[in-house]
């Protein structure tokens, strides 16, 4: 793990900003592992896990109010300014966006609930094949932010701004496919919609771990990449545009 | 805020979009490097220095300083003690001829008048750019004659009325009339520090100068005080240049457009007050702003 | 706090340690102050030794023994022709009409040798006392008047006790006969001791009734008035100049010290110094005020450049960077701010220095302000002496009646520095820092 800062003269200081820092770890693993845990969920068909996942979900928002609570005390005692500022405001956005996985985890292992909790049939291999996919490819991405916040090293940011491209396709393409399924038959519909939902989780989980991985961009350089980074993606469609800032979250 | 430096944003602009992702420590300019990072230069400066050199004696306080002083603009100069923060800036009113071994050399213009010069008379050039210190230091007199004091000197007022009114305008430009219009012909000494500051700022306006230096103005005085005084300084500058050199990194980006970073007599970096304090380009400006040293 | 010390174990804590040593540090700082208090003791002691001798010795010559005769004016002894002309009355033999009004007073004494003694009852002031009533008014001429005149110094003194009468006639100044003539006067209510005017208005004199300090006062106040004329304008120029505006260098170093060095030259070197170029170069007239205030002015110089040096070192830099910081040229900085509250600081140096040059004798022994000298002056060229000197010549008199006169010019010496001094002290107390 990479210190985010040290030799401040008020040697305190340092460590409020590490603690921080671990901080934001510690709820990263945890959020890391309800993202796997209900992908694993939905592979395995486990009821039990999703569960787990649901009852989780509070350590994840009880961290944040932790983070948000040190992260304001910060601010208030020490005036951070130059790279302390943006340390504090990159962890703050960081807990937010973390979070905000957290919840895309808890909705997937709801959905999964409800998916598998009934009666009815469950959906066919080939309806769960593009999910699966998109989940390993979210699940990588998610790994390799939550590394990057760990080293502070910007320099892989470019893998993720790729997976980033590659889960946008991917998404598109799963949408036809499901178009596909449901026109063969209509029968697919409902398993089509749960499946839709999940993987618009997934691609919003996507797009928080690029902006995880920004966030570190600018805490160590300074510079607002947000834009740029989005210049890489192919042609997006309009609700697109603005999804960094999570307005569509509800989708 | 069009003192950006153009030429730095945009090659960090030209990596951005290339190659995003490489951008992150390129962007640091190492301890050890002592040239003037970001943009010295303004549009229509109203002073600007070229290859400023201070020497006390043997020691030579401030190495090869050059910056412009733009119009209207409040720009804050911080370092650590010792810097040649307040050496530079008595420089720009030539208030260091009054130390006998000080040899200050290279160009500063005001209004592209080389006030370095030895043929410059100091006394119109100190009505032009007049100072405010470190230590409120009203005279012993009253609040009148404190205020009144300069023009008179410089002969601004024909009569009574004339010079009255001058004292009556600086006072209240100074936000200060409110508060003594019942008592001018009590001593100055009487007020309280903040009061007595901005009795100060008053007098130094009443000469009708173009650049207010100001040296740690707010050093003396308590918060309440130092707010009004930072108030005030932001008023001024829609008709004065003021320079400002402050401890306090917190009131730099309170009351500055632009900060100008000094160490060890050399100005390390220069930039808009915003950038510099969230994203100086110099390990050592980063270093002193968040509070690593001195 | 033994308990505690108990408690804690053998580690002795910090505070009982303290406690244990509490009592040898009370003690010594008892004994620390009781030597300043001795020091204050002694220095006060010594100060009331030297003011008590000086008040004991002199306080009796603030009264002098007048005596009362009816003189009558004699027409034939003063004026035979009646031309009442003042020429004539100025020139007559006053003496003789004192010595015909004693022997009118006591017809018993016949010899010769008496009549000496009779005769010494009076001062030689009393003529001149009656010429000066004559003088005025020429009526009196003819007529009777019965007039208070000084008694003789032994008179005096007798008066005053200093005389014993108990030792052998041959020992004492006043003889047998006269202790008689004095205590008969004295039994009808003709001699008595009043303030003595003729100390405080008179000049000098050899007959110590007739001794005033006011021509030495006169003298040490227009000697004072040139030191002070000429001292303090050149003094704070060349403070302010030196200050304020010359450069440092090893030229203004070298003034430094030499004007230090001065203030510490032996003042006899000055009246040499004044000797040889005032009055042997330039030719000015010797026992001259003028002559002392320039020596004067030499001495005090240094005292008041460096007073006023140090006063205008005290006014805070800040006020000097107030001014030039809205710009004003130095000289008026030193104009409208410095000097104004160096002033006080400067002032006070300048009393100093005069109270210095008020007590100042030896170098006026060299320019001749020890001259024996009867006329009061008149202004600052007129040949006079100053307090100090004069107080040297009596202190060298050899009558007994001189004793006390010294002691008395002392107080009032005295008197006047005490009022210089107070008023510095007054000066600082009230203008001191007002900013």
């Amino acid at each position: 793990m990479q210190q985010p800062t040290e030799g401040h003269t008020v040697v305190r200081y340092d460590g409020e900003l590490n603690g921080l820092h671990l901080l934001m770890l510690e709820m990263g693993s945890l959020v890391l592992d309800q993202v796997r845990t209900s992908l694993t969920a939905l592979k395995n068909e486990d009821l039990v896990a999703a569960r787990q996942v649901l009852i989780r979900e509070h350590k994840v928002d009880d961290l944040e109010i932790k983070a948000d609570d040190e992260i304001v005390s910060v601010i208030a005692r020490r005036g951070p300014v130059a790279r302390d500022l943006r340390i504090v405001m990159a962890f703050s956005k960081t807990i937010t966006d973390l979070e905000r996985v957290g919840d895309e985890a808890a909705r997937i292992a709801s959905i999964i609930e409800e998916m598998y909790e009934t009666d009815r049939s469950h959906p066919s291999g080939q309806l769960m094949r593009d999910v699966h996919l998109m989940g390993a490819l979210v699940t990588h991405m998610l790994e390799k932010a939550l590394g990057i916040i760990d080293g502070l090293n910007a320099d892989d940011a470019e893998e993720i701004a790729k997976g980033q491209v590659e889960l946008d396709a991917e998404f598109r393409s799963s949408l036809r496919r499901l178009t596909t399924f449901v026109l063969e038959d209509a029968r697919n519909v409902g398993h089509a919609i749960y499946i839709t939902l999940i993987i618009k989780a997934l691609e919003r989980i996507g797009d928080h771990s690029r902006n995880l991985a920004e966030y570190v961009v600018y805490l160590m350089s300074g510079d607002d990449i947000r834009h740029q980074l989005r210049q890489l993606q192919p042609e997006t469609g309009p609700d697109d545009t603005n999804d960094f800032d999570d307005r569509n979250e509800a989708f | 805020m069009e003192t950006i430096d153009e030429s730095e944003v945009s090659e960090i602009n030209d990596a951005g979009v290339t190659d995003p992702v490489k951008v992150g420590h390129t962007a640091m300019v190492d301890r050890d490097n002592r040239t003037t990072i970001g943009e010295i230069l303004v549009d229509n400066p109203r002073m600007s220095c070229r290859d400023v050199n201070v020497y006390y004696g043997d020691n030579h306080a401030i190495h090869d300083v050059s910056l412009d002083i733009g119009r209207n603009e409040v720009i804050a100069m911080i370092g650590p003690s010792g810097c040649g923060k307040s050496t530079f800036l008595r420089c720009l009113n030539r208030m260091n001829d009054t130390i006998d071994i000080c040899k200050v050399t290279g160009t500063i213009t005001l209004d592209d008048e080389d006030i370095n010069s030895k043929k410059i008379d100091v006394v119109p050039l100190r009505a032009q750019v007049s100072m405010v210190f470190q230590k409120p230091n009203p005279f012993p007199k009253s609040i009148y004659e404190n205020v009144a004091f300069g023009p008179r000197i410089h002969g601004l007022a024909n009569n009574k009325t004339e010079l009255d009114e001058i004292v009556v305008t600086s006072l209240k430009k100074a936000g200060l009339w409110d508060e003594v219009k019942d008592r001018m012909d009590q001593p100055g000494t009487g007020l309280s520090g903040g009061q007595q500051q901005r009795l100060c700022i008053a007098r130094t306006i009443a000469v009708g100068p173009e650049v207010i230096l100001m040296d740690e103005p707010c050093s003396a005085l308590d918060p309440i005080a130092t707010a009004k005084i930072e108030d005030l300084i932001d008023e001024l500058r829609q008709q004065y240049t003021i320079c400002i050199v402050t401890h306090s990194m917190q009131q730099a980006a309170r009351v500055s457009q632009r900060t100008a970073y000094f160490h060890l007599g050399d100005l390390i970096e220069v930039g808009d007050t915003n950038t510099i304090f969230t994203n100086p380009r110099h390990k050592l400006t980063e270093d002193y702003i968040t509070g690593r040293f001195g | 706090m033994s308990n505690t010390a108990s408690k804690s174990g053998n580690k002795a804590r910090t505070i009982d340690i303290v406690y244990a040593g509490l009592r040898k540090r009370k003690a010594a700082e008892r004994r620390f102050q009781l030597y300043g208090k001795l020091a204050i003791g002694l220095g006060l002691l010594f100060l009331s030794l030297l003011f008590g001798s000086i008040v004991a010795n002199g306080y009796t010559a603030f009264v002098q023994t007048y005596m009362q005769i009816e003189v009558y004016i004699d027409p034939d002894r003063i004026d035979p022709e009646g031309k009442r002309e003042v020429k004539e009355l100025s020139r007559a033999d006053y003496g003789g009409l004192v010595k015909a009004t004693l022997r009118d007073m006591f017809p018993e004494v016949q010899s010769r040798r008496e009549k000496r003694q009779l005769y010494r009852l009076v001062s030689t002031g009393a003529s001149y006392q009656i010429r000066e009533q004559v003088l005025q008014n020429p009526d009196l001429i003819g007529q009777k008047i019965s007039l208070w005149v000084p008694a003789d110094d032994e008179i005096d003194m007798l008066m005053k006790g200093h005389i014993d009468r108990k030792s052998a006639e041959e020992d004492r100044r006043v003889k047998d006969n006269q202790i008689a003539w004095v205590d008969r006067l004295l039994s009808e209510g003709r001699i008595e001791k009043r303030f003595n005017t003729i100390f405080f208005t008179a000049g000098d004199s050899r007959d110590p009734e007739l001794a005033g300090i006011w021509g030495a006062a006169s003298g040490s106040f227009f000697t004072l008035i040139v030191t002070l004329l000429l001292s303090f304008p050149i003094g704070v120029a060349a403070a302010v100049y030196l200050e304020e505006f010359a450069p440092r260098n090893k030229f203004t170093d070298l003034i430094e010290v030499n004007i230090n060095n001065l203030a510490a030259v032996p003042s006899i070197v000055f009246g040499l110094l004044g000797l040889a170029v005032f009055i042997n170069f330039f030719g000015m007239p010797r026992s001259a005020p003028i002559v002392g205030g320039l020596v004067l002015t030499l001495m005090t110089l240094p005292t008041i450049i460096i007073a006023s040096r140090a006063a205008l070192k005290s006014v805070p830099p800040s006020i000097r960077e107030a001014a030039l910081g809205i710009g004003a040229s130095p000289m008026q900085t030193v104009i409208y701010h410095v000097l104004p509250l160096a002033m006080p600081g400067m002032l006070t140096g300048t009393i100093i220095g005069m109270a210095q040059a008020l007590g100042e004798s030896a170098p006026l022994l060299m320019i001749g302000m020890v001259a024996f000298i009867v006329d009061i002056p008149q202004g600052a060229f007129d040949p006079s002496t100053v307090l100090p000197v004069q107080i040297y010549l009596w202190a060298d008199s050899p009558e007994r009646a001189f004793v006390e006169r010294t002691s008395a010019a002392i107080m009032v010496l005295l008197g006047f520095l005490i009022t210089m001094n107070a008023l510095a002290v007054m000066l600082r107390k009230r203008f001191e820092r007002r900013w």
